[in-house]
């Protein structure tokens, strides 16, 4: 077991040495320029239950809501989506019109529009700034990665995944992670607050 | 705008983005189940539906091809969500591997995960899935009990003593399971789709967790426990000098590709 933990510790000394991060990049952006560490750079359209397509950069300006799930997710999955209409809900009321959500699918073989259409309404959720979308699965995968989800699809259909509700700013970049389910979300709700009145500021 | 020159729009797309690896580097690899260190359910082995793998890793060749069609993947355009710095840092500059010194036909490595699914996702592909690449590394022939101990000796110790600096070209390894996929021991580590699996989680990255790991029992264990823990100290952005990728392809895929031709 000694020579296993040795070999461990060499393999994975050597694997971390180049994951540094060049956070000084974002220091010299431009007017128009996207930060380096924004989710903007995903370029991939994704179709919401109105059919319509939108990327993660058409919420440039605005903060939004992510979280990843999966239509046929019937355990998990709804207390997640209420998570996220709770913290929907705890923006303050004047400012809530302008939140966005986007609910991307896992599951790229059954949920369809039309299914993610049949979900939000089922869920009562199929409002103005609500998106159930669904995308290639190399997408879905990518905004997977970029947010910190993992999932895998189990012989049974089902997914396993973790539970995560993100809040982007009005650039694109990670502001705050919720993980696990039925979390405290005024924090959240409070952040997404202050960007939306700096937004009305300027 | 008309709908022929849509059509040509349209293929004049593809043609520019997909890099020159040929449908004759893959090979298909059928249907069958394995033993994972991380079985989804306890003791029962894993499924695995039949899939197209890269007969090898993607070289340094192939990825100059990629990154000249696709801007963005280059070394001086890449965001730092989707690479660290060292990504393809001993490469000359943003469109010369420096063959002359790494030699040909060397595994690309200093890719991110992103930069290896983008490039795969341009073939027509996708990155093989954890379970697919482990199912395929099972798959080697051996002549005899001894030949297999030679092997699983051997494997031990590349793992504890992997060069980045001197990597060897693809194909060179005379490793190749039954069904012609070379070198997934004894080169490079490699990315895999979903390298973080959802357990990654709930286990600390120690000597234990290859203890809570399931023991396979075969001579493959160690090594797949070696690689378990390690994919998961990866992250997505990470570039390291000893990790490459290679390319999978669904069924589908390739017959629709076959009736074009």
């Amino acid at each position: 077991m000694k020579r296993l933990s040795l070999i461990a510790i060499f393999v994975l000394s050597s694997f971390t040495l180049h994951a540094q991060h060049n956070h000084g990049a974002d220091a010299t952006l431009k007017a128009g320029e996207i930060s380096g560490h924004s989710l903007y750079h995903l370029d991939a359209d994704f179709t919401d239950q109105r059919n319509k397509s939108l990327k993660l950069s058409s919420f440039k300006g605005q903060p939004v809501i992510v979280v990843m799930f999966y239509g046929n997710c019937t355990q998990v999955c709804p207390i997640l989506i209420r998570d996220t209409w709770r913290l929907y809900n705890a923006v303050d009321e004047i400012l809530r019109p302008s939140v966005k959500v986007l609910a991307v699918s896992f599951d790229t073989e059954n949920d369809t529009p039309e299914v993610l259409k049949a979900y939000a309404e089922y869920e009562q959720l199929n409002i103005d700034g609500w998106h159930f979308a669904t995308s290639e699965p190399t997408n879905v995968r990518s905004l997977a990665m970029m947010l910190g989800v993992q999932y895998a699809k189990k012989s049974d259909g089902e997914f396993a995944h973790s539970n995560l509700v993100s809040v982007l700013d009005t650039e694109g970049k990670i502001a705050k992670r919720i993980e696990g389910l039925n979390q405290p979300m005024e924090e959240a709700a409070h952040h997404i607050e202050q960007m939306l009145t700096k937004n009305v500021e300027q | 705008m008309k709908p022929w020159l849509k059509y040509l729009l349209a293929v004049m797309v593809l043609a520019t983005t997909i890099p020159s690896r040929a449908q004759s580097d893959r090979v298909f690899v059928p249907a069958g189940s394995f033993h994972s260190v991380l079985p989804e359910i306890k003791g029962e082995p894993n499924k695995v539906d039949a899939f197209y793998l890269d007969v090898t890793a993607v070289t340094n060749e192939e990825f100059v091809d990629f990154v000249t069609e696709n801007k963005e993947w280059r070394r001086s355009e890449v965001p730092s969500i989707f690479a660290n710095d060292s990504y393809l840092d001993h490469w000359k500059s943003d469109l010369d591997p420096g063959i002359e010194e790494t030699g040909a036909q060397r595994p690309v490595t200093r890719i991110s995960w992103y930069s290896a699914n983008a490039y795969c996702s341009a073939a027509g592909g996708r990155l093989p899935t954890l379970n697919e690449w482990e199912y395929s590394a099972q798959l080697l022939k051996f002549e005899s009990p001894e030949e297999m101990n030679e092997f699983s000796k051997e494997l031990i110790g590349w793992y504890s003593r992997v060069n980045a600096n001197f990597i060897g070209a693809v194909g060179s390894t005379d490793i190749e399971t039954a069904y012609g996929v070379k070198d997934q021991f004894g080169l490079v580590m490699e990315w895999v789709e979903n390298f973080k699996p959802i357990i990654a989680n709930d286990l600390s990255l120690d000597c234990g967790t290859v203890g809570r790991l399931q023991k396979l029992g075969n001579i493959y264990s160690y090594a797949a426990s070696i690689r378990f823990i390690t994919r998961m100290s990866f992250s997505p952005e990470s570039t390291t000098g000893m990790l490459g990728f290679r390319c999978a392809y669904d069924v589908e895929t390739k017959d629709t590709t076959k009736n074009s031709l």
